[in-house]
C-alpha cells in the first residue's frame, strides 16, 4: 500500500514559474496526455494512426515551442520581472544545462517523431512536417543555444 | 517532505494544464475582440501597464475564485464573526456586498490566545490610554512620538523575550523590510530558508547584499551552503564576506512547522554566522510560559544574534519588535528608517500589548495567561490529532497551533472555501503563489479562545465537507472500542 504515496521534498527553486517541473508525475502526465491526445485525434478525426501521430506531433510543435521558447517572463508579478528576458527553458533548472528533466525534454520530441514517421510509413508530405519539426524542437533545447536569439527574434519585450 | 497520492499528483497537474489552456483560450478570444473593436483616441501613445502575460495568473485563475479571498468581516476577529455575505452577476469579475451578514466559527485568524476581541483586563485600559494619549502620536519616534508607553513597551518586551534591549515599530511586514537593509548591505551574505515570509525577502532584495537560499528546515543543507560560501568568498572577487546572516521562523505559517533552532544555531555558531529569529507566530503561542521557540526547544535567547516577533497574531494588537543587544538596538535606532521617518505605533495598541504580556506572564495579579497557554496546547494538540484520525492530511508539528489541510487540486480550494461557508464555518484557503503551485492547502488556526464544544463543530463539518470534496487522502483510523476504557472518553 506504501507505493501508492509519492514523497517529495521541495526544493529550494525560487522562481516559481518552473518549480513545478520538478514534482513526482510531471513526467507521467506529459507522456499521458500526448498518448490520449493521440486516442482523442484517432476518434474525433477517423484516421490513420500514423495520420493521428503527425496531427499530435505537430500540435505538440506548436504548443512547445511557442510556451517553452517564444513567451518570455512569467505569467505572474510577484517576482519583479527579472526573469522577463527568459524563455521557459532558459528559466529551468536555474539555467543549469543538461539536467534529468531537460534531457527528458529533449528526448520527447525524438520518440514522438519516431513514432509519426513510423506508423505514417515515410511517406512524403508528413515525413517533412514531422522532421521539421523535430529538427527545430531538439535544436532548440541544445545547451548552446542557452541564451541566443537567431537573427534577433524574440530580442524584444 | 510531502506525501501525496501519486494519481493525485497527476490528477492537479492535469486541472493546472486545462485551466492554463481554458485561460490563454480565452485571451486569444479577447485579443481577437479587441482587435475589431474601435480604440478609443485616449489610449494612443500610452505604454500598457502590465508587461505581456504578467497578469495571467491573477486575471485567469486568481479571478475566477476570488470570491473564496478577501471575505469583509462586520466584527471583530473573535471565536464567532460575522462574515458579509457577496454574490455575483459576472462569474466573480466584479463582486457585490449585500447587507446580511452569517455567523461563522472563525478558523482562520491568528488569534492564538484570544486577544482579538474584548478582554476583561486589556480592553478598559486601552480605551483610557485612547482617550489620554489620542489614538495617533502624529510622529516620528525621534520627533515627538516617543511616549511613556512606548518606553515601557520596549523594556516589557526585552524582559519578555529574555534579551538586553527591543526596540518597536508600527508595522510587522516593515520590521522585516527596513531592518534587514540596516543590517547588512553590499559585500554581505544572507542566507535564509526556502519558504521565508515576503517581508524577509523583500527586505533581503532590498538590502543589496547577497541572497542564498537554503532547503527549509534542513541544517544539513544550511551546512553545506555555509561551508560552500565561505569557502568561495564574495562572487568575482572571492574577498571573505563582510558579514554572514542566516535567517529563520520560528513557526512557518504556511507549514506550521516549527524550526529545528538548535541545531541550526549550533551550525551557525560553527561558522561564524549571525542568526536572525523571526518569532512572528510563535511568540506568546508556544512554550510554557509564551516566550516562544527559544522556551519550546530550550534555546538560550543569548545565543540567537536578533529575535524579531510582531505583536499582530497573540497579542491582539499591530506593529513588530527587534529585540537584541544593547548596542545593536542603538545603531537600529540611529540607522533603521522606520525609526527615524515612520510614524511611532499608535498608544491604544500599545497599551493592549502592554496589558496582553501582562497577562501572559501573570503580572496582572490573576493565572488566566497561564490557563490561556495551556488551552492553545491542548486545543491544538486535540484538533491535530482528530483530523489525522478523519483521513486528512494535516502538516505542522505537534504544539503548533496552525494546522494546513492539504487540498492540492484547484479545484478543491473554492469547494472547500464555500462548502465550509455554506454550514457556517469560516476557513481560509492558500493557493499559488504564497504556496508551491501543487500544494495548495486549508489554513486551519486555533485560538485559546475555542472551547471543546467550537472545535468539535468545527471538526464535523470539515469531515463532512471534506467527504463532499474528496480530500481524505489517507486511511481513516479506526474507532476506539470505548468498551474496553469502561466507557469512558480519555481526551
Amino acid at each position: 500500500m506504501g507505493k501508492l504515496y509519492a514523497r517529495t521534498t521541495p526544493p529550494p527553486d525560487l522562481n516559481k514559474n518552473t518549480e513545478w517541473f520538478m514534482y513526482p508525475g510531471v513526467w507521467t502526465i506529459y507522456i499521458l496526455i500526448l498518448f490520449f491526445a493521440w486516442i482523442a485525434v484517432l476518434s474525433v478525426a477517423a484516421c490513420s494512426p500514423g495520420t493521428a501521430w503527425t496531427i499530435v506531433n505537430l500540435f505538440h510543435f506548436g504548443v512547445t515551442y511557442h510556451y517553452f521558447h517564444w513567451k518570455k517572463g512569467t505569467p505572474f508579478a510577484e517576482d519583479q520581472g527579472v526573469y522577463n528576458a527568459l524563455t521557459w527553458w532558459e528559466q529551468m533548472d536555474n539555467g543549469k544545462q543538461l539536467t534529468q528533466n531537460r534531457k527528458f525534454v529533449t528526448v520527447v520530441p525524438v520518440i514522438l517523431y519516431l513514432l509519426a514517421s513510423h506508423t505514417s510509413n515515410y511517406q512524403r508530405p508528413m515525413l517533412f512536417l514531422n522532421s521539421l519539426a523535430a529538427f527545430v524542437l531538439v535544436v532548440a533545447k541544445f545547451p548552446n543555444m542557452h541564451k541566443v536569439r537567431i537573427f534577433g527574434i524574440n530580442a524584444g519585450r | 517532505m510531502v506525501r501525496l497520492p501519486y494519481f493525485i499528483a497527476l490528477t492537479t497537474l492535469f486541472s493546472y494544464v486545462l485551466i492554463f489552456t481554458i485561460g490563454r483560450l480565452r485571451d486569444l478570444f479577447r485579443t481577437l475582440v479587441d482587435f475589431y473593436r474601435p480604440k478609443s483616441e485616449g489610449d494612443q501613445g500610452y505604454a500598457p501597464i502590465c508587461l505581456g502575460l504578467e497578469d495571467f495568473y491573477s486575471r485567469r485563475l486568481y479571478r475566477r475564485i476570488q470570491d473564496c479571498f478577501g471575505r469583509p468581516l462586520a466584527g471583530a476577529p473573535d471565536t464567532w464573526i460575522d462574515v458579509v455575505d457577496r454574490h455575483s452577476n459576472d462569474s466573480n469579475k466584479t463582486i457585490q456586498r449585500t447587507a446580511d451578514t452569517r455567523r461563522c466559527l472563525n478558523l482562520g485568524s491568528y488569534n492564538y490566545l484570544g486577544f482579538a476581541a474584548s478582554d476583561e483586563y486589556c480592553t478598559p485600559r486601552v480605551v483610557d490610554c485612547l482617550k489620554k494619549y489620542s489614538p495617533s502620536t502624529c510622529s516620528v519616534r525621534v520627533d515627538g512620538g516617543t511616549t511613556k508607553l512606548h518606553a515601557e513597551l520596549e523594556d516589557l518586551v526585552a524582559r519578555f523575550v529574555g534579551k538586553p534591549a527591543a526596540v518597536i515599530f508600527g508595522m510587522g511586514y516593515a520590521t522585516n523590510s527596513s531592518i534587514i537593509p540596516v543590517l547588512t548591505g553590499k559585500g554581505g551574505l544572507i542566507i535564509s530558508d526556502s519558504l521565508n515570509h515576503n517581508s524577509i525577502v523583500n527586505g533581503a532584495r532590498g538590502s543589496g547584499a547577497v541572497v542564498r537560499v537554503f532547503q527549509h528546515n534542513t541544517p544539513l543543507h544550511l551546512e553545506e551552503v555555509l561551508r560552500e560560501q565561505v569557502a568561495a568568498g564574495q562572487p568575482r572577487t572571492h574577498r571573505p564576506w563582510k558579514k554572514i546572516i542566516v535567517i529563520v521562523e520560528g513557526i512557518y505559517s504556511m507549514e506550521g512547522e516549527i524550526c529545528k533552532l538548535p541545531e541550526i544555531v549550533a551550525v551557525c555558531k560553527k561558522y561564524k554566522a549571525y542568526t536572525y529569529l523571526d518569532e512572528a507566530h510563535s511568540i506568546g503561542a508556544v512554550g510554557k510560559s509564551g516566550r516562544g521557540v527559544c522556551e519550546l526547544l530550550g534555546v538560550d535567547p543569548a545565543d540567537v544574534d536578533v529575535m524579531m516577533g510582531t505583536f499582530t497574531k497573540s497579542f491582539g494588537s499591530c506593529g513588530g519588535y527587534i529585540a537584541a543587544s544593547k548596542e545593536i538596538i542603538q545603531y537600529l535606532k540611529y540607522a533603521c528608517p522606520a525609526h527615524l521617518y515612520a510614524t511611532s505605533m499608535s498608544p491604544p495598541a500599545v497599551e493592549q500589548v502592554i496589558c496582553a504580556m501582562k497577562v501572559i506572564s501573570g503580572e496582572d495579579g490573576s493565572n488566566r495567561g497561564a490557563v490561556k497557554l495551556a488551552r492553545i496546547r491542548e486545543n491544538s494538540n486535540f484538533f491535530r490529532s482528530q483530523l489525522q484520525k478523519m483521513g486528512l492530511q494535516v502538516l505542522g508539528d505537534n504544539d503548533s497551533p496552525i494546522m494546513p489541510i492539504m487540498l492540492y487540486n484547484p479545484s478543491k480550494i473554492p469547494a472547500f472555501s464555500r462548502e465550509c461557508l455554506k454550514q457556517n464555518v469560516a476557513v481560509v484557503t492558500v493557493a499559488f503563489p504564497a504556496t508551491p503551485l501543487l500544494l495548495a492547502r486549508a489554513r486551519i488556526c486555533i485560538s485559546a479562545s475555542h472551547t471543546r464544544e467550537d472545535l468539535i463543530r468545527g471538526l464535523k463539518v470539515i469531515s463532512e465537507v471534506g467527504d463532499l470534496v474528496g480530500i481524505k487522502y489517507f486511511p481513516v483510523e479506526p474507532e476506539k472500542h470505548l468498551a474496553e476504557s469502561g466507557g469512558a472518553m480519555v481526551d
